[in-house]
């Protein structure tokens, strides 16, 4: 990263500059904290009309949604659905992604408009074929119909992505290892394949997160054999009345992961946000 | 390039099929196919369908009953004008503050790192996670932000309640989560300014807004662009703050397009018409993703 355009600024400058970030940082994670707070909270504490900063820390709701609320079930759904989709997507994507970045055929503008338009869809419009399609092939409350639901977005995702990684790898490597007796298979497998893998860990990271954190397909498909934490979430405000502490604990769970995940790979997460269109750091 | 392209030819003849780049490519595009073409096609005759699920599922023909009734519904009419204003709000007040803040972050000396880091926590959150949070928050008897705000005399009803601070309320959650998307990728783009062209107008003895306006600006632009399209193509695609937090309400103020389809398809059990909103709602994003990809073509990304 670079320091320099400070160089000849004030230090009065900088006194600003940092009283402003501290207010852009309490608007982003005043939430995030009390979220978490709040998850730690006893019953009594959380019922107060005033907040309540100071308290002895209860394990109880993380406890009560394991026992009680059968988090474990719904956590089991969560990986399953968004770890297999992950799975297939990245690994269909680093298939057809080298294809696409190797080959030259006429129309091949139109196929990448086809993919990138795929992935944008509104998912209120997939989502209503897909109900009564589902239900023909019996796919509704099944893992697989969650799968198959999340590779609607996470396939040509994967597709793009990989696409403008192996793009950006020049050939001369694979070239010159098929001069050294490699087929072009091995070319592929053995040496392009190893040199994309922030790429592919990138690729995979955010395929996990777009469906780890779907409300709107697992909504409307899902029932209680495929129930993932977000709609654990969504009914444990309505069902019992509204309980915070709960409802902060099963956030917790929900985030947590994904926050981990996500800025382990923060150098190359522009790459692919923006779908390959601005290159990182 | 050419030896690769000579070995894809050598390989077709060999085996008399296809080279290995599309043995590798149309598998998976005819899996995409299946993933795309097969909803739209179906979505496309259910929207000249009127389609009931009572005893199973029947379709009855009815022309294009469903679209012209569509073009004259002003409570869709009005559903697709306040998904407008919600889309202009959240996205343009992304826009702004996450400039705002990529230019801030930017100038910092230290911890630069962290504050980005702490930045961005919000853009991984489920956002179904970040309307109930919005919800706890803004809870009237027991939400933080809803006594700060009535401790200091400035609102005092319930917010998500209440008609004309619900939509606020709501715009105010989506620029919270997704702020930060913009931040991170003008951030990208302000790290490839040249520096030295920087150096020499601090030489020349340039202020900060003359750099910004007269070298920065036009550097970054089309990092901004790109950065308005990927978040443009999200705004219609999420809708789950909402659902979670007013679904709509109180008295329809928070009804966007894509809640209005929900509530067709799966509460008045209207398939069919759902159908014609829900492409009225994909052309509107092809024509995003159509911009998106003369932009990178003319970046010379697209290849």
């Amino acid at each position: 990263m670079t320091t320099s355009s400070t160089s000849t600024r004030g230090t009065g400058t900088q006194v600003i500059l940092y009283a402003i970030l501290f207010l852009v940082l309490l608007w982003t994670l005043v939430p995030i904290l009390w979220m978490v707070l709040s998850s730690f909270k006893p019953g009594i504490a959380q019922l107060s009309s005033t907040p309540v900063f100071f308290f002895e820390p209860t394990m109880q709701h993380y406890v009560s949604l394991f026992t009680s609320a059968n988090l474990g079930a719904y956590f089991l759904h969560s990986v399953l659905a968004a770890g297999f989709s992950t799975v297939i997507a990245v690994s269909l994507g680093c298939l057809a992604g080298y294809a696409l970045a190797r080959s030259h055929f006429r129309g091949k503008r139109h196929v990448a408009f086809w993919i990138i338009s795929t992935r944008m869809a509104p998912i209120a419009a997939i989502v209503l074929p897909l109900f009564i399609l589902f239900r023909y092939t019996n796919l509704l409350d099944s893992i697989p119909g969650l799968i198959v639901a999340y590779l609607t977005f996470n396939l040509p995702f994967a597709i793009w992505i990989m696409n403008a990684f192996f793009t950006d790898l020049p050939p001369s490597l694979e070239e010159a290892a098929m001069v050294d007796g490699a087929t072009r298979f091995q070319a592929f497998y053995r040496v392009a394949l190893p040199l994309v893998t922030p790429g592919i860990v990138t690729t995979a990271i955010l395929c996990l997160v777009f469906s780890w954190n779907d409300y709107a397909f697992a909504a409307t498909f899902s029932g209680p054999n495929s129930q993932t934490l977000p709609i654990a979430a969504a009914q444990l405000n309505t069902q019992t009345g509204l309980n915070w502490g709960q409802l902060s604990a099963i956030g917790t769970i929900v985030v947590l992961p994904m926050v981990i995940v996500g800025l382990a790979v923060r150098r190359y997460l522009v790459r692919g946000l923006t779908l390959g269109a601005v290159t990182g750091e | 390039m050419a030896a690769a392209q000579t070995e894809g030819r050598a390989k077709k003849s060999g085996n008399g099929g296809l080279s290995l780049e599309m043995k590798m490519l149309l598998p998976v595009l005819l899996l995409l196919a299946v993933l795309s073409f097969f909803p739209l096609f179906y979505i496309i005759w259910m929207s000249l369908n009127t389609v009931s699920l009572i005893n199973g599922i029947s379709f009855d023909f009815a022309g294009l009953a469903n679209w012209t009734r569509m073009f004259t519904d002003e409570i869709v009419g009005a559903a697709w004008a306040r998904a407008a204003l919600y889309f202009v709000a959240t996205v343009g007040l992304e826009m702004i503050l996450g400039i705002a803040i990529a230019l801030l972050v930017h100038e910092l000396v230290w911890g630069k790192n962290l504050a980005l880091s702490l930045i961005l926590l919000p853009m991984f959150m489920a956002p179904v996670i970040v309307g109930l949070l919005g919800r706890f928050l803004t809870d009237s008897s027991y939400g933080l932000y809803a006594y700060v705000l009535r401790e200091l005399g400035i609102f005092e009803r319930d917010i998500l309640g209440t008609a004309s601070s619900a939509l606020p309320a709501v715009i105010l959650m989506d620029v919270w989560e997704w702020t930060p998307l913009i931040v991170l990728i003008v951030l990208a783009g302000l790290a490839s300014v040249n520096q030295y062209v920087i150096e020499a107008a601090k030489v020349d003895g340039a202020s900060y807004l003359e750099r910004l306006r007269y070298i920065v600006a036009p550097s970054i632009a089309g990092v901004v662009t790109v950065a308005l399209l990927v978040r443009s193509m999200d705004a219609i695609r999420y809708f789950d703050i909402i659902t979670v937090t007013t679904n709509g309400g109180p008295g329809n103020t928070t009804k966007i397009i894509p809640i209005r389809l929900y509530e067709t398809a799966f509460r008045f059990f209207d398939l069919g018409y759902a159908a014609a909103i829900g492409l009225g709602m994909l052309v509107f994003s092809i024509l995003v993703a159509n911009v998106f990809v003369r932009i990178l073509e003319s970046r010379g990304l697209a290849r």
